[in-house]
């Protein structure tokens, strides 16, 4: 193999054509198209939410109608949540990372791999089909009777939602055999990089639970089209049986938006802080743990729905013991960092943004879980900001480091590291503006979904207005350099934050096309740096791809 | 990893190092999606088991109406279509064409049978108006039982998950007739051997499936 | 290089099964003409159970195959059980909560007006309602 071939034919340049992109069976360009579907779904739904939050700037209407009010939040839900959130990391730096840290050529099933793109892409517009056809005002939840009683819009997002299940599952089940049958010689499992354990765990929760959705929301269809009698209450059915089979599914999914988070957190930790993951095995297992017992905590958003109250006590106290594994996790991060050297980096100002953002979501999630606390908060905003804190400030600011920590070698370019610090700073305070007077608000009795409230509460939607603002530039910024890092960015090296995972040390930048030249053959952990001589004999940057034969 | 060049068969996708590799995860892969299925069949089943525990009386009364023998009968077709690809699996392992054709033949006869059995099922049900949902109106006499005796609350909950259930593992059936189809015309190509057989074994574990699905649907509708 | 051995089910093996799988579905119709009373429902399940399991370890070859794919299956059937079981704990106990009744609104309702029939005095019937 000739220096030059191996440093000029990339993924990227291999083959210029639509049609390659568009038949492309390599995991790296799907990563790619993925992560452009989703930024704009991404985009859509942040706009709604700004329109959302300059509605309710003031009591009674501001700029839209009560009527277009309760589409605006449906919409942002339903989009944030089922177009953007749920593949977003999992297909984006999923698709493109786990092949090549597991040091394979590729996923098991690549042709399975690209169906699930477009089928995501069907449910997708599907499910925007519903804005043609008429009014969603229900909220993601869909709830009946009221889902089944009002127009045809929900058909179309119940659709979409149904169609993009099995692409969820299919990248599950995709990952899973791929992390099975496809790593490389000498990648155990206790050396594997902690976000493909965190990609594993979420993908068993997306094969076991995805399904699930998909009966329900076929049932849905026959409940609205053939009145079925199984959940509208008029016909002899039990909404509250409905909501049993929703959360079933939409409780794991909430792992599923979560947990690669998480594994994104560890790489940047180990990476940032040039030290191995402390405790790594008990982070890697403690992802499983979540993932099953994500799987028997669904009740507890149904404690006022009038379930059983035995299966309200049972559910609550299986909520508590989720927090013991994310404990596990947060704990060993900052561990990390106390003994490491931490290296402040965009991506890592990003993954201490987290710690702040998550801690604070997952704590008022075991408040949540308490059933006395929850009958006072639940349908407030109190609801509304935990889960923020923990989709937004859990999986959106670690997708953000994860975005900023693998760009370079997506792209090939740098961005601008004194506008992503200015970024990063913007997203945090913006955030915390948003969501915190949420918490105060929601106890104090605002309820969720309103269109009106009482004047007392304005001051805190005020607020939350302008950091919907701060955090909307923060974004916007980060979407103006890293396009324009695409044209004037400095070439990026090979290992420019001096990580130890196989995509930085045995693929050049962007990688080529078949990922390696040779099957890497793998000597150490993925964060084993009292082992990684090489990388600080040429201080911190590594300026040559290493091959097993070396 | 140079020698992995030197013995490529046809069959073998360049990503993969070995023709084992390739079959391993393809396997897997087909047993990850029978969970899927399993999970997805299991939302109807809690549907039956609520409302059976919440209304015994009227389960046991509605399924009376359901005929057991066309049930049993359709039990035995598929476990014989099991059986049958089961044999066809053994032939392909044991490089016997013939055989697998035969055996995938079969198969694709016993299904078609059951869906035979299916409609004429439906169809009974239908002329005394026994639908899913708002249609239902259960009416008329044959044989001697009286349909209208049958119209009491919750029955059309025991109908609509009847027709469900046997609605959606009849879809499974056909989308198996299907898939045998494309997998006799390969078989018949003689693109399988004791080599490569992987594309047999995965319908074939696809199948069984669903003839599981119907093991538990038959005593749970028919029987009690 | 790619030549492991596969398990080959012999047609004795195969035939076996199905016999027994035939035999089964027979027994399930027999039983069924009997009452049992508990029993019935037990075992039907006991019965279909069985048939599952003779198709899975032997038709599907679970027994020979992989480990990994046997706790795949096992993984799915143990999520079906926590799906049903943790929905009866609601709905089997539904309304035992003290402050609410098993009836529903309609049947308050209907309790209120034959209570306003009885007693001339409304405002100790407005007393006894449970609050919704």
């Amino acid at each position: 193999m000739s220096d030059s071939a191996s440093s000029s034919i990339n993924y990227l340049n291999n083959d210029k054509s639509i049609k390659s992109w568009l038949f492309t069976l390599d995991h790296k360009r799907i990563g790619i198209m993925y992560l452009i579907a989703v930024s704009l779904a991404f985009l859509a739904g942040g706009i709604l939410a700004l329109l959302v939050r300059v509605e309710l700037m003031a009591p009674g209407e501001t700029i839209m109608s009560a009527d277009a009010y309760n589409q605006a939040f449906t919409l942002h839900a339903v989009l944030m949540i089922f177009t953007f959130i749920i593949p977003a990391v999992p297909a984006v730096m999923g698709n493109f990372v786990l092949p090549i840290q597991l040091g394979a050529k590729d996923v098991a099933f690549p042709r399975l791999n690209l169906a699930s793109f477009y089928i995501y892409l069907l449910g997708a517009c599907i499910a925007l089909g519903a804005l043609v056809v008429g009014r969603v005002d229900g909220g993601w939840t869909f709830y009946t009777p009221y889902s089944t009683s009002v127009g045809d819009g929900v058909l179309f997002i119940t659709t979409g939602v149904f169609v993009m299940g099995f692409s969820s599952i299919l990248t599950g089940l995709n990952f899973i055999v791929t992390v099975h049958k496809m790593r490389a010689p000498g990648l155990t499992w206790n050396r594997l990089p902690l976000f493909i354990w965190s990609i594993y765990a979420t993908s068993i929760v997306q094969v076991l639970a995805t399904p699930v959705i998909g009966i329900t929301m076929l049932l849905l269809f026959l409940e609205k089209f053939l009145h079925i009698g199984i959940f509208d209450p008029a016909l002899g059915g039990d909404p509250v049986l409905f909501q049993h089979f929703f959360w079933f599914y939409s409780h794991p999914a909430v792992y599923i938006m979560i947990l690669p988070a998480f594994g994104i957190i560890s790489d940047l930790m180990g990476t940032f802080s040039r030290h191995q993951v402390s405790g790594y095995k008990f982070v890697a297992l403690s992802s499983v743990a979540i993932a099953f017992l994500g799987f028997l905590v669904w009740g507890h958003h149904m404690f006022v729905s009038g379930q059983s109250a035995v299966s309200s006590v049972i559910f609550s106290l299986i909520t508590y013991l989720i927090g013991i594994p994310t404990g596990v996790k947060v704990i060993n991060w900052v561990s990390t960092m106390y003994k490491g050297s931490v290296q402040l980096k965009t991506p890592m100002i990003y993954a201490i943004s987290f710690l702040f953002t998550f801690s604070i979501g997952g704590f008022t999630g075991i408040m949540l879980g308490v059933l006395a606390i929850d009958i006072h908060l639940h349908d407030t905003y109190f609801v509304v900001a935990h889960f923020h804190y923990v989709m937004m400030g859990g999986n959106v600011i670690a997708a953000l480091g994860g975005l900023h920590y693998w760009w370079p070698k997506m792209t090939g370019k740098m961005y601008n590291e004194t506008l992503g610090k200015i970024a990063a700073a913007l997203v945090f305070i913006g955030f915390n503006l948003t969501f915190f007077p949420q918490f105060i608000m929601g106890a104090q009795g605002m309820p969720r979904r309103y269109y009106d409230y009482l004047p007392e509460f304005q001051s805190y939607h005020l607020w939350s207005t302008y950091g919907s603002w701060v955090l909307g530039a923060g974004l916007f910024l980060i979407l103006f350099y890293l396009i324009a890092s695409l044209k004037s960015g400095k070439k990026a090296g090979l290992n420019p934050w001096g990580a130890l995972t196989l995509e930085w040390t045995h693929t050049t930048t962007p990688p080529n096309p078949h990922n390696f030249e040779e099957t890497p053959i793998v000597k150490r952990g993925a964060y084993d740096y009292h082992l990684a001589k090489e990388l600080f004999a040429s201080g911190g940057e590594v300026s040559e791809v290493v091959t097993s034969g070396k | 990893m140079a020698n992995s060049h030197s013995n490529h068969p046809a069959h073998l996708q360049h990503h993969f190092v070995s023709s084992e590799q390739q079959f391993d995860a393809a396997k897997m892969g087909m047993w990850l999606f029978l969970v899927t299925e399993i999970l997805l069949f299991s939302g109807m089943f809690v549907a039956y088991v609520v409302y059976r525990t919440w209304h015994p009386e009227v389960f046991l009364l509605s399924s009376e109406l359901l005929n057991p023998f066309m049930g049993g009968l359709n039990t035995l077709v598929l476990l014989a279509s099991s059986f049958t690809v089961a044999l066809g699996i053994h032939y392909a392992q044991k490089d016997n064409k013939k055989g697998l054709v035969i055996n995938l033949v079969l198969t694709f006869l016993f299904a078609l049978t059951f869906l035979v059995v299916k409609y004429f099922e439906y169809t009974a049900k239908f002329e005394h108006g026994i639908f899913p949902g708002a249609a239902f109106d259960p009416h008329g006499v044959s044989h001697g039982v009286d349909y209208a005796m049958y119209n009491v609350p919750y029955a059309k909950q025991f109908f609509s998950i009847y027709f469900v259930m046997t609605g959606i593992h009849g879809f499974h059936v056909l989308v198996g007739m299907g898939l045998f189809t494309w997998i006799t015309i390969r078989a018949v190509k003689g693109e399988f051997s004791s080599e490569y057989y992987t594309p047999v074994e995965n319908c074939g574990l696809y199948w069984h499936l669903v003839d599981i699905i119907w093991i538990f649907l038959f005593p749970l509708l028919y029987l009690m | 290089m790619s030549h492991a051995e596969h398990h080959i089910s012999s047609i004795k093996t195969l035939t076996i099964v199905f016999g027994g799988l035939v035999f089964l579905t027979v027994l399930t119709v027999l039983t069924a003409q009997l009452d049992l009373g508990a029993f019935n429902v037990p075992l039907a399940l006991a019965i279909a159970t069985t048939k599952a399991a003779l198709v899975v370890v032997i038709f599907m070859a679970l027994k020979w195959d992989n480990k990994v794919n046997t706790a795949i299956f096992g993984i799915g059937i143990l999520f079906v059980i926590v799906f049903i079981s943790f929905t009866l704990f609601d709905t089997l106990n539904r309304g035992d909560l003290t402050n609410t009744t098993k009836g529903t609104v309609q049947d308050q309702q209907i309790q209120a007006e034959k209570l306003q029939a009885q007693e001339p005095d409304a405002s100790a019937i407005q007393f006894n309602r449970t609050p919704q």
